[in-house]
Protein backbone atom coordinates (compact mmCIF):
# COMPACT_ATOMS: atom_id res chain seq x y z
CA UNK A 1 0.00 0.00 0.00
CA UNK A 2 1.27 3.45 -0.93
CA UNK A 3 0.90 5.80 2.00
CA UNK A 4 0.05 9.41 2.20
CA UNK A 5 2.82 12.17 1.86
CA UNK A 6 3.34 14.41 5.15
CA UNK A 7 2.30 17.23 3.16
CA UNK A 8 -0.84 15.24 1.46
CA UNK A 9 -1.91 14.68 5.18
CA UNK A 10 -1.23 18.42 6.32
CA UNK A 11 -3.34 19.51 3.01
CA UNK A 12 -5.95 17.00 4.61
CA UNK A 13 -5.59 18.58 7.92
CA UNK A 14 -5.71 22.07 7.21
CA UNK A 15 -9.04 21.28 4.56
CA UNK A 16 -6.65 22.69 1.58
CA UNK A 17 -8.05 19.41 -0.22
CA UNK A 18 -10.99 18.66 -3.00
CA UNK A 19 -13.99 16.95 -1.75
CA UNK A 20 -12.62 14.24 -4.38
CA UNK A 21 -9.17 13.98 -2.46
CA UNK A 22 -10.74 14.34 0.92
CA UNK A 23 -12.43 11.07 0.28
CA UNK A 24 -9.80 9.57 -1.22
CA UNK A 25 -7.98 10.16 2.10
CA UNK A 26 -10.60 9.11 4.32
CA UNK A 27 -10.46 5.80 2.99
CA UNK A 28 -6.49 5.11 3.16
CA UNK A 29 -6.74 6.56 6.76
CA UNK A 30 -9.75 3.64 8.01
CA UNK A 31 -7.41 1.05 6.00
CA UNK A 32 -3.79 2.40 7.22
CA UNK A 33 -2.57 2.21 10.31
CA UNK A 34 0.25 4.77 9.79
CA UNK A 35 -1.12 6.96 8.39
CA UNK A 36 -4.03 7.29 10.57
CA UNK A 37 -1.10 7.72 13.48
CA UNK A 38 0.91 10.21 11.52
CA UNK A 39 -2.06 12.31 10.75
CA UNK A 40 -3.60 12.30 14.54
CA UNK A 41 0.07 13.53 15.68
CA UNK A 42 -0.07 16.09 13.10
CA UNK A 43 -3.04 17.72 13.38
CA UNK A 44 -2.80 17.30 17.22
CA UNK A 45 0.72 19.51 16.04
CA UNK A 46 -1.17 22.26 13.80
CA UNK A 47 -3.72 22.68 16.18
CA UNK A 48 -1.39 23.15 19.37
CA UNK A 49 0.02 25.82 17.04
CA UNK A 50 -2.78 27.31 16.25
CA UNK A 51 -4.22 27.65 19.72
CA UNK A 52 -0.66 29.12 20.55
CA UNK A 53 -1.71 32.49 18.60
CA UNK A 54 -4.33 33.22 20.75
CA UNK A 55 -1.72 33.33 23.94
CA UNK A 56 0.29 36.27 21.91
CA UNK A 57 0.30 39.36 24.30
CA UNK A 58 0.27 42.26 23.08
CA UNK A 59 2.91 43.83 21.49
CA UNK A 60 2.48 46.86 23.76
CA UNK A 61 2.94 44.89 27.18
CA UNK A 62 5.42 42.79 25.97
CA UNK A 63 7.44 45.79 25.57
CA UNK A 64 6.64 47.13 28.84
CA UNK A 65 8.28 44.28 30.25
CA UNK A 66 11.19 44.65 27.97
CA UNK A 67 11.63 48.55 29.12
CA UNK A 68 11.82 47.10 33.20
CA UNK A 69 15.33 46.63 32.43
CA UNK A 70 16.17 50.10 31.07
CA UNK A 71 17.76 51.72 34.12
CA UNK A 72 20.20 48.77 34.38
CA UNK A 73 20.62 49.03 30.69
CA UNK A 74 22.22 52.48 30.37
CA UNK A 75 24.77 52.79 33.27
CA UNK A 76 26.34 56.33 33.04
CA UNK A 77 29.51 56.39 32.19
CA UNK A 78 32.34 56.03 34.50
CA UNK A 79 29.39 56.03 37.28
CA UNK A 80 28.57 53.65 40.03
CA UNK A 81 28.41 49.56 39.28
CA UNK A 82 24.62 48.73 39.69
CA UNK A 83 23.22 45.56 41.42
CA UNK A 84 20.06 44.68 41.24
CA UNK A 85 18.36 43.52 44.71
CA UNK A 86 16.36 39.94 45.48
CA UNK A 87 12.92 40.62 46.71
CA UNK A 88 12.85 38.45 49.86
CA UNK A 89 9.93 38.78 51.33
CA UNK A 90 6.40 40.14 50.03
CA UNK A 91 3.17 40.81 51.51
CA UNK A 92 1.34 40.28 48.32
CA UNK A 93 2.22 36.76 48.45
CA UNK A 94 1.35 35.97 51.38
CA UNK A 95 -1.98 34.32 51.60
CA UNK A 96 -4.63 36.01 53.72
CA UNK A 97 -5.57 34.37 56.78
CA UNK A 98 -8.45 32.04 56.71
CA UNK A 99 -11.80 33.57 57.64
CA UNK A 100 -10.54 36.99 56.95
CA UNK A 101 -12.21 39.51 54.77
CA UNK A 102 -10.06 42.51 53.28
CA UNK A 103 -11.46 45.71 53.85
CA UNK A 104 -9.60 48.48 51.65
CA UNK A 105 -6.03 47.88 50.38
CA UNK A 106 -3.96 46.80 53.13
CA UNK A 107 -0.24 48.49 52.82
CA UNK A 108 2.71 46.38 50.35
CA UNK A 109 5.66 45.27 52.66
CA UNK A 110 8.69 44.13 50.74
CA UNK A 111 12.17 43.34 51.46
CA UNK A 112 15.21 43.49 49.18
CA UNK A 113 18.87 42.31 49.71
CA UNK A 114 21.53 43.06 48.07
CA UNK A 115 24.81 42.01 49.91
CA UNK A 116 25.08 42.62 53.29
CA UNK A 117 22.12 45.55 52.58
CA UNK A 118 18.61 44.84 53.48
CA UNK A 119 15.96 47.36 51.66
CA UNK A 120 13.16 47.79 53.90
CA UNK A 121 9.80 49.54 51.22
CA UNK A 122 6.09 49.80 52.36
CA UNK A 123 3.83 50.86 49.48
CA UNK A 124 0.24 52.44 50.72
CA UNK A 125 -2.09 53.35 48.63
CA UNK A 126 -4.16 56.63 49.00
CA UNK A 127 -7.58 55.42 47.54
CA UNK A 128 -9.07 59.47 48.04
CA UNK A 129 -6.83 60.36 45.07
CA UNK A 130 -4.94 57.73 43.25
CA UNK A 131 -1.46 57.99 44.85
CA UNK A 132 0.93 56.47 46.72
CA UNK A 133 3.05 56.47 50.04
CA UNK A 134 6.29 54.97 49.57
CA UNK A 135 8.46 54.47 53.21
CA UNK A 136 11.91 52.75 53.34
CA UNK A 137 14.74 52.14 55.00
CA UNK A 138 18.44 51.29 54.44
CA UNK A 139 19.77 48.61 57.00
CA UNK A 140 23.56 47.08 56.96
CA UNK A 141 23.81 43.72 58.06
CA UNK A 142 26.54 45.81 60.54
CA UNK A 143 25.35 48.22 63.22
CA UNK A 144 26.35 50.86 60.58
CA UNK A 145 23.30 52.84 59.47
CA UNK A 146 23.53 54.54 55.86
CA UNK A 147 22.54 58.16 56.19
CA UNK A 148 22.39 61.19 53.68
CA UNK A 149 22.26 58.37 51.02
CA UNK A 150 20.32 59.52 47.81
CA UNK A 151 17.15 57.38 46.58
CA UNK A 152 15.71 58.13 43.54
CA UNK A 153 12.28 57.17 42.12
CA UNK A 154 12.35 56.46 38.44
CA UNK A 155 9.59 55.73 36.10
CA UNK A 156 9.37 55.43 32.43
CA UNK A 157 13.57 55.39 31.98
CA UNK A 158 13.29 58.69 33.62
CA UNK A 159 14.22 59.90 37.60
CA UNK A 160 10.81 61.37 38.85
CA UNK A 161 11.77 62.43 42.64
CA UNK A 162 14.41 62.73 44.84
CA UNK A 163 15.24 61.71 48.45
CA UNK A 164 17.95 61.46 50.95
CA UNK A 165 18.10 58.89 53.81
CA UNK A 166 17.83 60.36 57.03
CA UNK A 167 20.06 59.20 60.39
CA UNK A 168 18.38 56.05 60.83
CA UNK A 169 18.31 55.14 57.25
CA UNK A 170 14.94 56.16 57.01
CA UNK A 171 13.34 58.01 53.40
CA UNK A 172 9.87 58.23 52.26
CA UNK A 173 8.01 59.82 48.92
CA UNK A 174 4.43 60.82 50.20
CA UNK A 175 1.49 60.83 47.75
CA UNK A 176 3.36 59.89 44.61
CA UNK A 177 1.20 58.91 41.31
CA UNK A 178 0.44 55.35 41.54
CA UNK A 179 2.99 53.46 38.64
CA UNK A 180 5.53 51.09 38.19
CA UNK A 181 9.06 52.15 39.95
CA UNK A 182 12.42 51.52 39.91
CA UNK A 183 14.11 52.76 43.23
CA UNK A 184 17.93 52.95 43.31
CA UNK A 185 19.95 53.72 46.74
CA UNK A 186 23.13 55.20 45.78
CA UNK A 187 26.07 53.70 47.83
CA UNK A 188 29.57 53.81 47.99
CA UNK A 189 29.61 50.24 47.13
CA UNK A 190 27.73 50.95 44.38
CA UNK A 191 23.75 51.76 43.06
CA UNK A 192 21.59 49.44 43.98
CA UNK A 193 18.05 49.33 41.93
CA UNK A 194 14.64 47.70 43.43
CA UNK A 195 11.97 47.63 41.55
CA UNK A 196 8.53 48.61 43.31
CA UNK A 197 4.75 47.86 41.63
CA UNK A 198 1.63 49.45 42.61
CA UNK A 199 -1.11 47.64 40.52
CA UNK A 200 -4.77 48.53 40.76
CA UNK A 201 -5.23 45.62 42.67
CA UNK A 202 -2.17 45.44 44.83
CA UNK B 1 23.58 43.08 19.48
CA UNK B 2 20.33 42.63 18.41
CA UNK B 3 17.82 40.62 20.77
CA UNK B 4 17.15 38.12 17.84
CA UNK B 5 20.98 36.98 18.30
CA UNK B 6 20.14 35.82 21.59
CA UNK B 7 17.48 33.24 20.71
CA UNK B 8 20.90 30.55 20.70
CA UNK B 9 21.62 30.99 24.28
CA UNK B 10 20.24 29.08 26.82
CA UNK B 11 17.86 30.18 29.88
CA UNK B 12 21.12 30.48 32.60
CA UNK B 13 23.37 31.45 29.65
CA UNK B 14 20.71 34.23 29.55
CA UNK B 15 20.15 35.60 33.01
CA UNK B 16 23.78 35.65 33.67
CA UNK B 17 24.11 38.30 31.04
CA UNK B 18 21.34 40.49 32.43
CA UNK B 19 22.94 40.22 35.59
CA UNK B 20 25.73 41.86 33.87
CA UNK B 21 23.38 44.19 32.84
CA UNK B 22 22.53 43.60 29.68
CA UNK B 23 19.20 44.68 28.24
CA UNK B 24 19.19 42.79 25.32
CA UNK B 25 19.64 39.37 27.03
CA UNK B 26 16.61 40.40 28.84
CA UNK B 27 14.42 41.03 26.14
CA UNK B 28 14.91 38.02 24.74
CA UNK B 29 14.20 36.12 27.96
CA UNK B 30 10.56 38.19 27.75
CA UNK B 31 10.30 37.16 24.35
CA UNK B 32 10.78 33.84 25.08
CA UNK B 33 8.82 33.48 27.69
CA UNK B 34 5.95 36.20 26.58
CA UNK B 35 3.40 33.45 25.42
CA UNK B 36 3.74 30.79 27.78
CA UNK B 37 3.29 34.07 30.73
CA UNK B 38 0.19 35.22 29.27
CA UNK B 39 -0.99 31.80 28.33
CA UNK B 40 -1.93 30.91 31.95
CA UNK B 41 -4.09 33.81 32.86
CA UNK B 42 -6.11 33.58 29.64
CA UNK B 43 -6.94 29.67 30.47
CA UNK B 44 -7.69 30.97 33.66
CA UNK B 45 -10.53 32.91 31.84
CA UNK B 46 -9.26 36.91 33.17
CA UNK B 47 -10.12 39.68 31.11
CA UNK B 48 -7.23 41.42 28.89
CA UNK B 49 -6.86 43.71 31.36
CA UNK B 50 -6.24 40.99 33.72
CA UNK B 51 -4.09 39.03 32.11
CA UNK B 52 -1.83 42.31 31.63
CA UNK B 53 -1.82 42.86 34.68
CA UNK B 54 -0.59 39.27 35.75
CA UNK B 55 1.75 39.48 32.98
CA UNK B 56 3.81 42.69 34.38
CA UNK B 57 3.77 41.30 37.62
CA UNK B 58 5.64 38.28 36.59
CA UNK B 59 7.94 40.30 34.61
CA UNK B 60 8.78 42.12 37.73
CA UNK B 61 9.17 38.88 39.66
CA UNK B 62 11.25 37.55 37.20
CA UNK B 63 13.88 40.63 37.29
CA UNK B 64 14.04 40.92 40.88
CA UNK B 65 14.25 37.14 41.26
CA UNK B 66 17.02 37.02 38.87
CA UNK B 67 19.80 35.75 41.12
CA UNK B 68 17.78 33.06 42.50
CA UNK B 69 16.81 31.42 39.14
CA UNK B 70 20.32 32.01 37.43
CA UNK B 71 21.48 28.62 37.88
CA UNK B 72 17.78 27.24 37.03
CA UNK B 73 17.41 25.21 33.70
CA UNK B 74 14.04 24.87 33.58
CA UNK B 75 13.01 28.61 33.97
CA UNK B 76 9.66 27.55 32.10
CA UNK B 77 8.97 25.96 35.62
CA UNK B 78 9.85 28.41 37.96
CA UNK B 79 7.42 31.03 35.51
CA UNK B 80 4.17 28.57 35.58
CA UNK B 81 4.47 28.06 39.11
CA UNK B 82 4.73 31.95 39.37
CA UNK B 83 2.04 32.91 37.17
CA UNK B 84 -0.58 30.34 38.45
CA UNK B 85 0.52 32.04 41.82
CA UNK B 86 -0.10 34.94 40.72
CA UNK B 87 -3.25 34.02 38.85
CA UNK B 88 -4.63 32.46 42.34
CA UNK B 89 -3.87 35.83 43.98
CA UNK B 90 -5.29 37.91 41.92
CA UNK B 91 -8.80 35.58 41.56
CA UNK B 92 -8.75 35.74 45.16
CA UNK B 93 -8.19 39.59 45.69
CA UNK B 94 -11.18 40.19 43.16
CA UNK B 95 -13.45 37.57 44.85
CA UNK B 96 -12.87 39.04 47.96
CA UNK B 97 -13.40 35.74 49.70
CA UNK B 98 -11.98 33.79 52.74
CA UNK B 99 -9.60 31.93 51.91
CA UNK B 100 -6.71 29.68 53.19
CA UNK B 101 -3.81 28.14 51.39
CA UNK B 102 -5.85 24.68 50.47
CA UNK B 103 -8.92 26.80 49.16
CA UNK B 104 -6.92 28.77 46.29
CA UNK B 105 -5.96 25.42 44.85
CA UNK B 106 -7.92 25.20 42.36
CA UNK B 107 -8.98 27.59 39.23
CA UNK B 108 -12.39 29.40 39.09
CA UNK B 109 -13.35 27.19 36.45
CA UNK B 110 -13.68 23.51 37.05
CA UNK B 111 -12.46 22.26 34.22
CA UNK B 112 -9.17 23.91 34.61
CA UNK B 113 -7.15 21.20 36.86
CA UNK B 114 -3.52 23.20 38.46
CA UNK B 115 -1.86 19.75 37.28
CA UNK B 116 -3.22 19.77 33.73
CA UNK B 117 -2.50 23.42 33.69
CA UNK B 118 0.27 22.90 34.50
CA UNK B 119 1.32 19.96 31.96
CA UNK B 120 -0.48 22.41 29.11
CA UNK B 121 1.77 24.82 29.48
CA UNK B 122 4.71 23.35 29.66
CA UNK B 123 4.22 20.98 27.08
CA UNK B 124 3.42 24.21 24.74
CA UNK B 125 6.50 25.58 25.69
CA UNK B 126 8.60 22.54 24.78
CA UNK B 127 6.35 23.15 21.17
CA UNK B 128 7.63 26.75 21.03
CA UNK B 129 10.97 26.16 22.10
CA UNK B 130 11.61 23.26 19.19
CA UNK B 131 10.13 25.75 16.46
CA UNK B 132 12.66 28.70 18.10
CA UNK B 133 15.29 25.69 17.25
CA UNK B 134 14.03 25.08 13.56
CA UNK B 135 16.24 27.17 10.87
CA UNK B 136 15.44 30.68 9.99
CA UNK B 137 12.95 29.79 7.21
CA UNK B 138 11.04 27.12 8.86
CA UNK B 139 10.62 29.32 11.74
CA UNK B 140 9.47 32.39 9.68
CA UNK B 141 6.94 29.89 7.75
CA UNK B 142 5.23 28.25 10.64
CA UNK B 143 5.00 31.66 12.18
CA UNK B 144 3.05 32.95 9.24
CA UNK B 145 1.24 29.80 8.59
CA UNK B 146 0.19 29.25 12.26
CA UNK B 147 0.87 32.35 14.53
CA UNK B 148 0.01 35.28 12.40
CA UNK B 149 -3.32 36.38 13.06
CA UNK B 150 -3.92 38.28 10.08
CA UNK B 151 -3.19 34.77 7.88
CA UNK B 152 -1.55 35.91 5.08
CA UNK B 153 -2.08 34.50 1.88
CA UNK B 154 0.50 32.19 0.05
CA UNK B 155 1.58 34.93 -2.36
CA UNK B 156 2.53 37.11 0.62
CA UNK B 157 4.33 34.26 2.14
CA UNK B 158 6.08 33.83 -0.87
CA UNK B 159 7.13 37.39 -1.25
CA UNK B 160 8.50 37.04 2.49
CA UNK B 161 10.34 34.32 2.42
CA UNK B 162 11.62 34.57 -1.55
CA UNK B 163 9.80 31.13 -2.23
CA UNK B 164 7.63 30.27 -5.05
CA UNK B 165 3.85 29.39 -4.12
CA UNK B 166 4.04 26.31 -5.08
CA UNK B 167 7.26 25.57 -2.69
CA UNK B 168 5.37 26.48 0.30
CA UNK B 169 3.47 23.42 0.51
CA UNK B 170 6.32 20.75 0.39
CA UNK B 171 8.32 23.31 2.37
CA UNK B 172 5.65 23.35 5.26
CA UNK B 173 5.53 19.90 5.25
CA UNK B 174 9.32 19.53 5.54
CA UNK B 175 9.54 21.86 8.45
CA UNK B 176 6.30 20.61 10.26
CA UNK B 177 8.07 16.87 10.07
CA UNK B 178 11.51 18.75 11.40
CA UNK B 179 9.48 19.56 13.83
CA UNK B 180 7.79 16.39 14.69
CA UNK B 181 11.35 15.11 14.74
CA UNK B 182 12.38 17.10 17.37
CA UNK B 183 9.82 17.04 19.19
CA UNK B 184 9.34 13.03 19.59
CA UNK B 185 13.39 13.21 20.52
CA UNK B 186 12.13 15.25 23.65
CA UNK B 187 9.27 12.34 24.36
CA UNK B 188 7.12 14.41 22.95
CA UNK B 189 4.20 12.62 21.69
Amino acid sequence: MRHITSEGLIDYVDGKVSEREKLAVEDHLMACKDCSELKQELQSLVSRLREDASFEPPTELVQWGVNLFQPVRRPEPGGLPKFIASLVFDTFDQPMFAGMRRVGTPPRQLLFRAGAVDIDVKIEAMEANDRITLVGQVLSGTTKFFDNTPVKLESHGMVRYRTQTNVVGEFSFDEVPKDTYHLSVDLPEGQITLFCVHRANS
Amino acid sequence: MSASKYKSYTDPELVSMCLKGDGDAWEALIKRYRRLIYSIPVRFGFENADAADVFQAVCLKLLEHLHQVKDDRRISAWIVTTTTRQCLHLRGLKTRETTSEEELQEPEDPAINLEELRLVTEQQQTIRDAVEELGERCRVLIGLLYFDSTTPSYDRISEQIHIPVASIGPTRARCLDKLRTMLRRRGFR
